[in-house]
């Protein structure tokens, strides 16, 4: 199991280099640079110059990247050029934001979904699993943006449920902080659901198909014995691997979503600093997200074995 | 049912918290960018600082310089030293008494290239003016003597782009000598910064205002009505509308295309006005096609600007085609001509300059707080009907400004930040393309006029020959300026004394009914 784990964890290496030096070389083919943003177009031809000497971007790209590299190997990611804050604990900070609504929306979404997925299977063409599938269907082709809208105005705006704008920390205020959090982890959730339904409902029509549920039935067992006991935990292995990547891309920013509640996570972040041309913080941001998401499926395919014993982490 | 209803109305008075019932909150569109005044800023970050500090002097309204911390200010028979009698009794947030001291310190900080000031160049030599030596002769008493007579030297102090040249307190800064907080003399204190949420300031008791019994501009009458302002990170345009609507988000600036939604409301006020930005279609006068001055006369001849503000912002400015804005004092007759819509004229025009039906480039960007990309589309509309077939190419800001700065366009709708002063204004499009691309107007003779319009200080001189200038622009068309910006914002019902100002909240003067 350590081999496993030490093994995918030296696997990773390459990806966060190759990462590392596409994020450093493509950001900097965009047009535009920090410097002439940050001054705009009061700037004279000396201030603009001084800026870009400031800011090391009148050294040579590899000149850039050594200095970069070498001390993103030292744990610093440097700093924000916006705002001068030290880029890792800008990232974790609103990382943390961005992960308490997407791991609270992921969980129930999977503890609703998978159920759904399983009884729409169960039932197949009868009337709950269109109802299921079309929800699901639905739900999926709904944009987040307009999805949030839609219930920032309804729950917000026309039944004054939650607030629509402005955030809480949970450290701050835990109850206000649960609800500003409602209607961005119910946008969420209401999306990732329409996923996993669908998931979960594929993989279980498969297994239901197969000889050894056909050899329960025949034993006698009760359609609940069968579904939950026998088809569940076959089943729920490839919707368990869909979850490992949805939370991989979720956590990796959920820029929309925050921009539309308000919330300063980690998709904004990267969002913000892209169109600021804020190269520190873009680099940060795609290096830690690229981390996030190996280790999510690290610990997902670690965690397989439980639901699907054929499966071992060697 | 009913339980369900209670634990919601109870979520709802737990959410409701944090805003203190006498409290505004200002939406700002990003995060500040910091702290420290004229180093590292955008216009939002400039609108925060300058309720904090405040400089010398100060825009008033329509442009014009006043004092804000000097009483009155000198100018001496050579047009070289400028003498500052500072306001007695005005005190910096810390309680300590502001002195000509503090202004020598704050000014020999600024100077200091190690605090990154981005006006440094504007003052050290290096651009228009150098100021060689300031002096305090008394504690109320503060001279600045620059190299040559400049009538812009005021104007350069007062610009809001470079924290004003404010006045700050020594305990602005760490022991080590970094930046800690501002300790100003604004009508707010510094609060807290949430950095990516807010920013809050409190109201400072001990404020004393420049005289005067109503706001102008960045001074006049100052005092704080309310106890807290709560500058609140808003970036979605539809959510400042749901926060104003939800009375949550009490001051506003609000998209174009948001206006008649929000007139409609009962719980809104909106309020219109418009800045000196400046949306204009400029020409790449070294462009094989564009070099000629017919071809960008007849570009003019074929717009329909009543049409291109009528769509662009929904008719709320009027057309105008001078760099100077109509509240200038030197707005005069001549700054009120423009071009003239005559299609007829435009394919004459084509003719005479020799266009031979070239495919034409329209660069413009897609940011929502400008109309770029609404002017773009009408423009095109408008050369196909003149028989000038254009391609518009949209980009996100970073690269415009790329595009701009290193003069990448054939043509480019693009929109320039305010500038007050007119040689100020002349002067942002006005240069050698050479050693600065990002300039449309490379004329000599219009530089060498310029320059002497920004060193004259007699009113009528300077303006003949702003008039001068907008006469020749007109000829010569490196540019068709077609509007001011327009200033739209937007407050919930129980905010009372609010008004826009060049695009930035004041929250001064501003109070709220319970």
């Amino acid at each position: 199991m350590l081999r496993f784990i030490l093994r995918r964890l030296l696997m990773a290496v390459p990806t966060l280099v190759i990462m590392a030096v596409s994020v450093f070389v493509l950001i900097r083919l965009i047009p535009g640079d920090p410097a002439s943003l940050m001054l705009g177009d009061l700037a004279n031809e000396a201030t603009l110059a001084e800026a870009r000497a400031r800011l090391g971007l009148d050294r040579s790209l590899p000149e850039q990247f050594a200095i970069w590299f070498g001390n993103v190997l030292q744990g610093d990611l440097g700093r924000s050029i916006t705002s001068g804050q030290a880029v890792l604990p800008l990232v974790l900070q609103r990382f943390w934001v961005s992960a308490q609504i997407v791991l609270a929306a992921v969980l129930l979404a999977s503890l609703v979904a998978v159920p759904a997925g399983m009884i729409a299977a169960w039932r197949q063409n009868s009337a709950t699993d269109l109802a299921l599938v079309g929800t699901a269907t639905l739900l999926l082709s709904i944009p987040t943006f307009w999805l949030g809208l839609l219930l920032l105005l309804f729950f917000g705006l026309k039944l004054g449920w939650f607030p629509v704008v402005g955030y809480v920390h949970l450290s701050e205020d835990p109850g206000a902080a649960l609800l500003y959090m409602v209607m961005p982890v119910a946008t969420l959730f209401l999306h990732e659901i329409g996923v996993l339904i669908r998931m979960a409902r594929a993989s279980t029509l498969e297994v239901l198909r197969l000889d050894y549920i056909t050899h329960a039935r025949a034993k006698g067992l009760s359609e609940g014995a069968v579904l939950w006991r026998h088809a569940f935990r076959n089943a729920f292995g490839p919707t368990w691997t869909l979850i490992g990547l949805v939370l991989g891309n979720l956590l990796g920013g959920i820029a929309i979503v925050e921009t539309v509640f308000t919330i300063p996570g980690l998709g904004r972040l990267l969002v913000d600093a892209i169109f600021g041309r804020d190269y520190p913080v873009v680099q940060g941001c795609l290096l830690f997200v690229a981390f996030v998401y190996v280790m999510v499926n690290l610990v997902i395919d670690l965690l397989y074995p439980v639901f699907d014993p054929r499966v071992t982490a060697e | 049912m009913k339980i369900g209803h209670a634990l919601w109305l109870g979520l709802g008075l737990l959410a409701s918290g944090p805003v203190a019932a006498q409290s505004v909150t200002v939406a700002l569109k990003a995060d500040i960018r910091g702290t420290n005044p004229g180093v590292n800023r955008d216009d939002d970050t400039d609108a925060v600082a300058l309720h904090m500090v405040e400089g010398l002097v100060a825009y008033r309204e329509g442009g014009t310089v006043g004092p804000l911390l000097a009483e009155k200010v000198d100018l001496s028979g050579d047009g070289r030293t400028y003498t500052f009698r500072l306001r007695r009794g005005v005190k910096f947030h810390n309680g300590a008494d502001m002195t000509s001291a503090d202004v020598v310190w704050s000014w020999n900080r600024f100077m200091d290239p190690k605090t990154e000031w981005r006006c440094l160049s504007e003052f050290d030599g290096r651009g228009a003016v150098k100021v060689e030596a300031v002096e305090a002769p008394d504690p109320h008493t503060v001279t600045m003597r620059i190299d040559k007579p400049n009538a812009l030297f005021l104007d350069s102090l007062a610009r809001t782009d470079c924290g004003m040249a404010a006045v700050l307190h020594k305990d602005s800064l760490n022991p080590d000598g970094s930046w800690k907080a501002p300790v100003g003399t604004g009508p707010f204190k510094f609060g807290e910064w949430k950095r990516g949420q807010e920013v809050i300031l409190t109201r400072f008791d001990g404020y004393v205002s420049p005289p005067g019994d109503k706001r102008d501009g960045f001074t006049g009458q100052k005092k704080a009505l309310v106890p807290e302002v709560r500058f609140l990170v808003v970036p979605d345009s539809s959510t400042v509308k749901a926060g104003l609507e939800a009375g949550r988000i009490d001051i506003a600036e609000i998209v174009d295309s948001d206006i008649p939604e929000l007139e409609k409301s009962k719980n809104v006020k909106v309020l219109l006005g418009s800045t000196g930005g400046r949306h204009a279609v400029i020409f790449q006068t070294t462009d094989p096609v564009f070099k000629s001055a017919k071809m960008r006369q007849a570009i003019a001849a074929a717009l329909d600007i009543n049409q291109i503000v009528e769509v662009a912002a929904s008719g709320r400015v009027k057309p105008n085609n001078s760099t100077i804005h109509s509240r200038s004092p030197y707005y005069s007759a001549v700054q009120a001509r423009g071009v003239t819509y005559d299609p007829a004229r435009a394919k004459q025009l084509l003719a005479e300059a020799g266009y031979k039906g070239e495919r034409i480039k329209i660069t413009t960007n897609n940011r929502k707080t400008a109309p770029s990309f609404n002017i773009a589309v009408v423009i095109q509309a408008m050369l196909q009907q003149v028989g000038v077939p254009a391609d518009i190419d949209v980009v996100e800001w970073a690269t415009h400004m790329d595009r701009f700065l290193k003069g990448n366009y054939q043509i480019m709708v693009h929109s320039y930040s305010s500038r007050f002063d007119p040689a100020l204004s002349f002067e942002h499009f006005t240069g050698p393309k050479r050693s600065q691309p990002r300039k449309v107007w490379d004329n000599p003779e219009v530089q060498q006029l310029l320059e002497k319009a920004a060193a004259a200080s007699d009113e009528a001189a300077r303006q003949k020959m702003f008039d001068e200038l907008h006469t020749r622009m007109l000829d010569e068309m490196p540019l068709i300026i077609l509007f001011n910006q327009l200033d739209a914002w937007a407050t919930s019902a129980r905010v009372e004394g609010f008004t826009p100002n060049e695009g930035r909240a004041r929250a001064w003067g501003v109070s709220v009914r319970n």
